[in-house]
């Protein structure tokens, strides 16, 4: 058993009460409350093109345009958490027209977010990394209905064309010969983001956990438990079990980062046939915490797959080691393999979470855009369960 | 029954795929997207539904030994109320669905409440987390083969068939 499974061996470090529930970002704890407040106003239907045509004009108007035209409305693909759709915008000062993306909430989705944060770092790391522009924000959907952020338009693929139909989604891929292309931009990436200074960045829907303490660790812990205790549809021990360890286990953060926390290679859109990144996606999990969490969910078994030689392949681009050693050269960051397993404990408790936990309330109440697909990955929970335990075995 | 609820599923699954998606213009991803998942979903209920209630039997029963083991080990008071739950849910109505769910999330819940300690978080010994372990592995075991015919399971060539863990 190593200490940092007995944590009768370790002193307090802090003043951290690992047990105060209400310990997190307020903004977090705004948008859970929320989820709980609308539950009952379901169920949620899918959008169709005129009421998003109804919706923008409405949301334009109200921010002073005028002779506003939407056309080429088209719903985007993909998306368990969020409903997008593609649309071109003119209006009396831009008749040339601009092509734009609505991401918008349901009324619940396998995870519980906030576009303002969205927003945010679009903002803030535009200068750092390729991201999609903000062209607006509803963040409480005030006009549109339901909170949304609109982004300009970015070219791109996030699948090779030539491997489209071989299972390659993000999860469970092998990028084949593209790896060559994509896992040095991966890396760096994460290095960028990881050693952005966010001094003067508006980031005022965040707050920022206590550097040399265990806060980093608990906010985490705090918002998942919450998400599963507020929509519990069935007990599961070990998902019980799991909020207990990580409580009693949490790691001290010493530098605290912008992490994405969706940081696998399917959340990066790419030009072809050069591979170069157009764009990074998905920022809705993102917070300030330690950087061990962004590499420990890039490690998800679920997000790679073994490859000729079965040898496990991270996000479907290279050994763990390897990834991690070449992380490490970009970055100048240390990894530490106590913290990194503990947010790989912590990161199974998330994805158990989300997939027996609110993917399914959501689909219970009829309350997605596509519940279908929710129940769909909820299929996969116990993958995480077994990870959990062995896991813990390990640490 | 006549018709049988086999021919029924393959009836479904082969009008969405021969009339359904191919009648779907490329443009209507979302529809798309749905048709195919609605195939995804009839195929592997077809492997699962006639041991849906096997499925949920053994469930229960995992939990209630878990249970009974547990009781042995934690302290009063929680040792008492694993018993009592326990006791309680082996008296579930083998034959409903619903019955052992409904006994399922009652015993859950006494389980969780004993994992966490209580109000003062009381201590989970080592040896409830080893036999909490054991549980969760096979009860994981059971629930990834279950899914298996899903895709996602990274190790899923190294699973058995549903009717070998049930």
């Amino acid at each position: 058993m190593s200490v940092i499974d007995n944590p009768a061996q370790v002193a307090p470090v802090d003043n951290v009460d690992i047990w105060d529930r209400d310990d997190m970002e307020p903004r977090v704890k705004e948008i859970l409350d929320r989820t709980v407040r609308d539950r009952p106003t379901g169920p949620y239907s899918a959008k169709t093109d005129a009421e998003i045509i109804a919706m923008l004009q409405r949301y334009y108007t109200a921010q002073g345009l005028t002779g506003i035209e939407i056309s080429q409305v088209q719903r985007m693909a993909g998306g368990a958490s969020k409903e997008q759709f593609a649309y071109t915008l003119r209006h009396t000062d831009e008749a040339a027209g601009e092509r734009l993306v609505l991401r918008m909430d349901p009324l619940e989705a396998i995870s519980q977010t906030c576009r303002g944060r969205e927003a945010q770092l679009h903002d803030a790391l535009g200068t750092v990394m390729p991201v999609a522009p903000v062209r607006g924000l509803d963040p409480d959907g005030e006009v549109l209905g339901q909170p949304a952020i609109i982004l300009g338009f970015v070219n791109g693929v996030t699948e090779p064309t030539d491997m489209k139909g071989r299972g390659v989604s993000g999860m469970g891929s092998s990028y084949g010969e593209w790896a060559d292309k994509l896992a040095p931009q991966f890396i760096d990436a994460l290095a960028t983001l990881h050693d952005f200074d966010r001094t003067g960045c508006d980031l005022s829907y965040f707050a920022e956990p206590e550097p040399g303490t265990r806060q980093a660790a608990i906010w985490q812990v705090n918002w998942w438990s919450k998400l599963w205790w507020d929509g519990i549809v069935q007990p599961v021990p070990i998902v019980t079990y799991a909020e207990r360890w990580l409580r009693e286990n949490a790691p001290v953060c010493e530098n605290t980062v912008i992490c994405h926390c969706d940081l696998r290679i399917g959340n990066f859109m790419f030009e072809e046939p050069s591979g170069k990144f157009t764009a990074v996606l998905d920022w809705e999990l993102a917070h300030i915490g330690d950087f061990h969490e962004d590499l420990a969910w890039a490690c998800q078994r679920l997000f790679g797959m073994y490859d000729d030689k079965g040898e496990f392949l991270v996000c479907g681009l290279m050994p763990r080691a390897e990834f991690l050693r070449r992380y490490e050269v970009a970055s100048g960051n240390t990894v530490d393999p106590d913290r990194l397993r503990y947010y790989e404990v912590l990161n199974a408790y998330k994805c158990a979470v989300m997939d027996l936990g609110q993917a399914i309330r959501a689909a219970t109440e009829s309350n997605n855009h596509q519940d279908l697909v929710l129940t769909w990955l909820a299929s996969a929970g116990a993958v995480f369960l077994a990870q959990i335990v062995q896991l813990i075995q390990e640490a | 029954m006549l018709p049988n609820i086999d021919v029924r599923i393959a009836n479904l699954i082969k009008a969405m795929e021969q009339v359904v998606v191919p009648a779907l213009p490329e443009s209507e991803r979302l529809a798309r997207d749905q048709a195919m998942l609605v195939v995804g979903h009839l195929r592997m209920i077809s492997g699962q539904w006639k041991s849906a209630l096997r499925f949920e039997q053994v469930a229960l029963d995992a939990l209630t030994d878990l249970a009974e083991k547990l009781a042995g080990i934690v302290a009063a008071p929680f040792a008492g109320q694993l018993a009592e739950a326990a006791q309680t849910a082996r008296k579930a109505d083998r034959g409903s669905i619903d019955g052992l769910e409904q006994a399922y999330n009652a015993l859950g819940g006494v389980i969780d409440n004993v994992i966490l300690g209580g109000p003062d978080h009381a201590s989970f010994p080592q040896a409830a987390v080893d036999v909490l372990f054991d549980y969760g592995s096979r009860q994981a075991r059971v629930e990834r083969t279950w899914f298996k015919a899903i895709g996602f399971d990274p190790d899923r060539a190294d699973l058995p068939e549903i009717a070998d863990v049930l």
